[in-house]
C-alpha cells in the first residue's frame, strides 16, 4: 500500500485515468451500440480496433512517408497527417465493422439461425482477424513514429497536461457530444432507438431492421477507429493481440456503464481508467486487474443493469 | 469403420514404412550419418529478437562442424517457442517425439525452459541453453528446476542481478533505487536477486506490472513521487520500451536500467529517443571480440549477419558442447547426457566448460555493461 503517491501526483493520475478511461469508453460503445440494437456482443470489435491500430500505422508510415525514425512534424503538416491518420482509420474501421456484421450476423439472421449461432460466428471472425494479422506481422510488435511532439501546455497541481493527454481527452468528449445528439435528435438515431425497443414494432412502424443495424455496426466502426488513432498517437505501438486487452476493458467498461447503453460506455470508460490508474498506484501494477473486477462484481451484485442501466433505458440506443 | 478403408491405410502405413527404410539405407550404406539439434527459443513474436540474435551462433558452429566433413553430419532444426512458455509447453512434445532431434540448443528465455522440462525429461533429450539465466532452473532447492536435463553456458541471474545494481548505480551518488518487475520466471527472478544489493543503496519502491500493459503512466507517477534516480527492469524488449518511453515522457531525467532481456539490437528502435543512454547487462562478452578477422568474415558469410548479436556467443558454446559429444561418436540421447554432463568441453576463445550437477557452469562468467549511444547498444565494460 502507498498512499503518498495519492497524495503528490493525485491530479496527475486523475488526468491520466481519464485519458485512459476516454479511450475505453470509445470502444466500448462498439460493444453497446450493438448490443443495443441486436442484444449480443460484438466480439469481433476487438479486432476491428486492432486493425485500426495498424491501418494508422500504415498511413503514418507507409501513405505518408513518415519512418519510424522520422522528426516529430509542426504546423500544418502535423495538422493534415493526424487528420488523415484519424479519417483513415475511422473508414477502415467503419467497413470493416460493416464487413463483419455482413458476414458474421446477418445471413444467419436472414436464415433464422439461433442468436448464439452469430455471437460464435462473431467469435471466429476475431479468431480470424487476429491470427491472420499474427501471420502477417510475425506476432512483431510495430512501432508508431513520434509525430507529435509531447509538449505541455504546463502542470498544475502535478498533473502535467501533455499534447497527446490532452488530445485523448478532448477528441473522444466531442465525439460523444456529436453522437449523443445524433442518436436523440437525428431520423436515423431515433430508427436506432426503436429497433432497440422493440425490433417487431419497428419493423411494423416500416423502418429497414437490416439498414439501422448496418448502420449501428457503421458507427460503433467509426469510433473504434477514433480510439485505434488515439491510442496509436499516445502509446505508439501496436502488436497483433493488442485487440484482446482492450477488448476486455471495453467489454468491462460497458457492462460496468450498464450495456446496450450511450452514456453508460462513457462513464464506464471513465470508471475503468480511473479504476486501473489509482488501483495500480495505490496496491502495485500487479493487483489492477484483481481491483477492476472486484469491483466490477461489486457494483453487479448491487445493481444488476450496470451503473447506468436503468436511470437511462429511455435513450438506449 | 468400412473395412477397405482400414486396409486403405493399412497399406499406406506400411508403404510410408518401406520407403522410409529405403530413403535412409544409403545414407547409412555409405557409412555417413545424420543426426539433429533443435534450436529453440523466440524466432517470431513479441521477443523474436532474442533468438534472431542467438541462432546464427549456433548455426554457424555447425556449419563449420559440417564443413570438416565428418562422419556424422549434423542438421540443425528450429523450435519456436516465441518466449512464451504457453507456447513452448505447446512444441516441446514434438520436439521430444522427433527421434532424429539427439539435442536442444535452448531455449533462449527462462519461462520456456521451465515449461520444457517435463517433455523432454520424459524424452531423456539434453538441453543447453545460451540465455536461460533464471536462478530457479538449476536450483536444487526449486519446484521447476531443470535436473538432470537442463544446462545452460550462461551465469545465472544470481551473478548477473548484483552486477546490473552495480552498473546501473555506477556514478551516482545517493541512488534512491526504484525495481519494477514483468512477472515472469526470467523478470521476477532478476529483481528479486538484484533487491538484496539494492537494498543496500536504498530502493525507494518496487512494482510488478504484467507483459502486455499499454498504459505505463501510472507506474511512471509512481517512480516521480517516489523521488527515485535509478530505475531498473527486469523484463523484456517491448514492455521496457513501453515503460522507459513513459517515464522519459513524464519528465523523469534519472538513470534507466534492464538486464540482457532488453538487451536487444531492436531495443534502440522500439524505445526511439527514450533508449539513449539506458544501461543495460549480459552475461556475455561480444563475439566479435573473441574472433579473429577472418572467423568474423566466415560467420558472415554463413550466417548473412555482419555483427553478432548478443549471446552469439553462447549459442556457439552450446553447440560446440553438443558437437564435442557428436565428434565423440555419441549419437543418441543417453550417451549425449551423460557426455555433456560428465566432460569438459572449449567454448568460444578458449574459454574452458564444464557443467555441475545440476546444470551450471562451473566458474561462473564475468558480466558485461551496455550502454545504448546515438541508437546503438555497445559494450561498455565489466559491470
Amino acid at each position: 500500500m502507498n498512499f503518498s503517491v495519492v497524495t503528490s501526483q493525485f491530479w496527475s493520475l486523475a488526468l491520466q485515468g481519464l485519458a485512459l478511461g476516454l479511450i475505453y469508453s470509445l470502444v466500448s460503445l462498439g460493444y453497446t451500440m450493438v448490443y443495443g440494437v441486436l442484444r449480443l456482443i460484438n466480439f469481433a470489435n476487438s479486432e476491428v480496433f486492432m486493425l485500426g491500430t495498424f491501418t494508422v500505422v500504415w498511413i503514418e508510415i507507409h501513405f505518408l512517408n513518415h519512418p519510424v525514425a522520422s522528426e516529430p512534424l509542426t504546423g500544418i503538416e502535423l495538422i493534415y497527417t493526424l487528420v488523415i491518420a484519424l479519417v483513415g482509420s475511422m473508414i477502415a474501421c467503419a467497413v470493416l465493422a460493416v464487413l463483419v456484421e455482413i458476414v458474421a450476423y446477418r445471413r444467419l439472421r436472414s436464415r433464422g439461425a439461433s442468436r448464439l449461432a452469430s455471437l460464435i460466428s462473431a467469435i471466429g471472425v476475431s479468431i480470424f482477424l487476429m491470427e491472420s494479422m499474427r501471420m502477417y506481422t510475425e506476432s512483431r510488435p510495430q512501432t508508431a513514429p513520434r509525430l507529435l511532439e509531447k509538449w505541455s501546455f504546463g502542470e498544475i497541481a502535478g498533473a502535467n497536461f501533455r499534447i497527446d493527454t490532452m488530445l485523448a481527452i478532448v477528441a473522444p468528449i466531442i465525439i460523444f457530444v456529436i453522437l449523443d445528439r445524433f442518436v436523440t435528435k437525428s431520423r436515423l438515431g431515433k430508427a436506432i432507438r426503436a429497433v432497440s425497443m422493440s425490433e417487431e414494432n419497428a419493423k411494423l412502424m416500416g423502418i429497414d431492421i437490416n439498414r439501422v443495424i448496418s448502420m449501428t455496426f457503421l458507427i460503433g466502426g467509426l469510433t473504434t477507429g477514433a480510439a485505434a488513432f488515439l491510442y496509436t498517437t499516445v502509446y505508439e505501438n501496436t502488436v497483433f493481440n493488442v485487440g484482446f486487452n482492450m477488448g476486455i476493458a471495453a467489454f468491462t467498461a460497458a457492462v460496468l456503464g450498464g450495456i446496450g447503453n450511450l452514456r453508460g460506455a462513457f462513464y464506464g470508460g471513465l470508471a475503468l481508467g480511473m479504476l486501473e490508474q489509482f488501483a495500480s498506484a495505490i496496491l502495485g501494477s500487479q493487483w489492477k486487474a484483481v481491483t477492476v473486477f472486484v469491483v466490477l462484481v461489486l457494483v453487479l451484485l448491487f445493481k444488476p443493469s450496470g451503473l447506468f442501466g436503468e436511470a437511462v433505458q429511455q435513450t438506449r440506443t | 469403420m468400412n473395412k477397405k478403408i482400414v486396409s486403405g491405410f493399412a497399406i499406406a502405413a506400411a508403404a510410408t514404412l518401406a520407403l522410409g527404410a529405403v530413403a535412409t539405407a544409403p545414407a547409412n550404406a555409405a557409412g555417413k550419418k545424420e543426426v539433429t539439434l533443435a534450436f529453440q527459443g523466440p524466432l517470431t513474436g513479441p521477443d523474436a529478437q532474442l533468438g534472431q540474435d542467438q541462432f546464427p551462433g549456433a548455426q554457424w558452429a555447425i556449419e563449420l562442424y559440417n564443413a570438416t566433413n565428418p562422419k556424422t553430419k549434423v542438421k540443425l532444426i528450429k523450435a519456436d517457442s516465441q518466449c512464451d512458455g504457453t507456447v513452448a509447453a505447446n512444441i516441446a512434445p514434438g520436439v521430444a517425439a522427433n527421434k532424429a532431434v539427439i539435442g536442444v540448443i535452448g531455449t533462449s528465455c527462462s519461462g520456456e525452459a521451465r515449461n520444457s522440462f517435463p517433455a523432454y525429461r520424459a524424452g531423456g533429450l539434453t538441453m543447453v541453453a545460451p540465455s536461460a539465466s533464471a536462478v530457479s532452473l538449476t536450483d536444487p532447492k526449486a519446484p521447476d528446476r531443470g535436473f538432470p536435463i537442463f544446462h545452460r553456458v550462461v551465469a545465472h541471474d544470481g551473478f548477473q542481478a548484483p552486477a546490473l545494481v552495480r552498473y546501473a548505480t555506477k556514478g551516482v551518488t545517493g541512488p534512491k533505487i526504484y525495481l519494477v518487475d514483468d512477472q515472469t520466471t526470467y523478470g521476477a527472478g532478476l529483481i528479486k536477486y538484484a533487491m538484496a544489493p539494492a537494498k543496500k543503496l536504498g530502493v525507494v519502491g518496487t512494482d510488478s506490472v504484467p507483459r502486455g500493459t499499454a498504459d505505463w503512466t501510472s507506474v511512471a507517477s509512481k517512480v516521480k513521487s517516489a523521488g527515485a534516480n535509478v530505475v531498473i527492469y527486469g523484463g523484456y524488449t517491448v514492455e521496457a520500451a513501453k515503460f522507459f518511453k513513459a517515464l522519459r515522457d513524464g519528465g523523469y531525467t534519472g538513470i534507466l536500467a534492464a538486464g540482457d532481456g532488453v538487451n536487444t539490437s531492436d531495443f534502440p528502435e522500439l524505445a526511439g529517443k527514450a533508449a539513449e543512454g539506458v544501461r543495460l547487462t549480459a552475461a556475455d562478452v561480444p563475439f566479435e571480440n573473441l574472433l579473429t578477422k577472418d572467423e568474423l568474415a566466415s560467420f558472415t558469410k554463413v550466417t548473412g549477419v555482419k555483427v553478432p548479436g548478443l549471446y552469439s556467443t553462447t549459442a556457439y558454446n552450446a553447440a560446440r558442447v553438443f558437437l564435442t559429444c557428436i565428434e565423440q561418436g555419441k549419437l543418441t540421447r543417453s550417451a549425449i547426457q551423460l557426455c555433456v554432463n560428465s566432460s569438459t568441453f572449449k567454448g568460444a576463445g578458449g574459454s574452458s566448460i564444464k557443467f555441475n550437477r545440476y546444470g551450471d557452469i562451473i566458474g561462473g562468467a564475468d558480466v558485461g555493461g551496455y550502454l545504448v549511444k546515438n541508437g546503438k547498444i555497445g559494450y561498455d565494460a565489466i559491470a
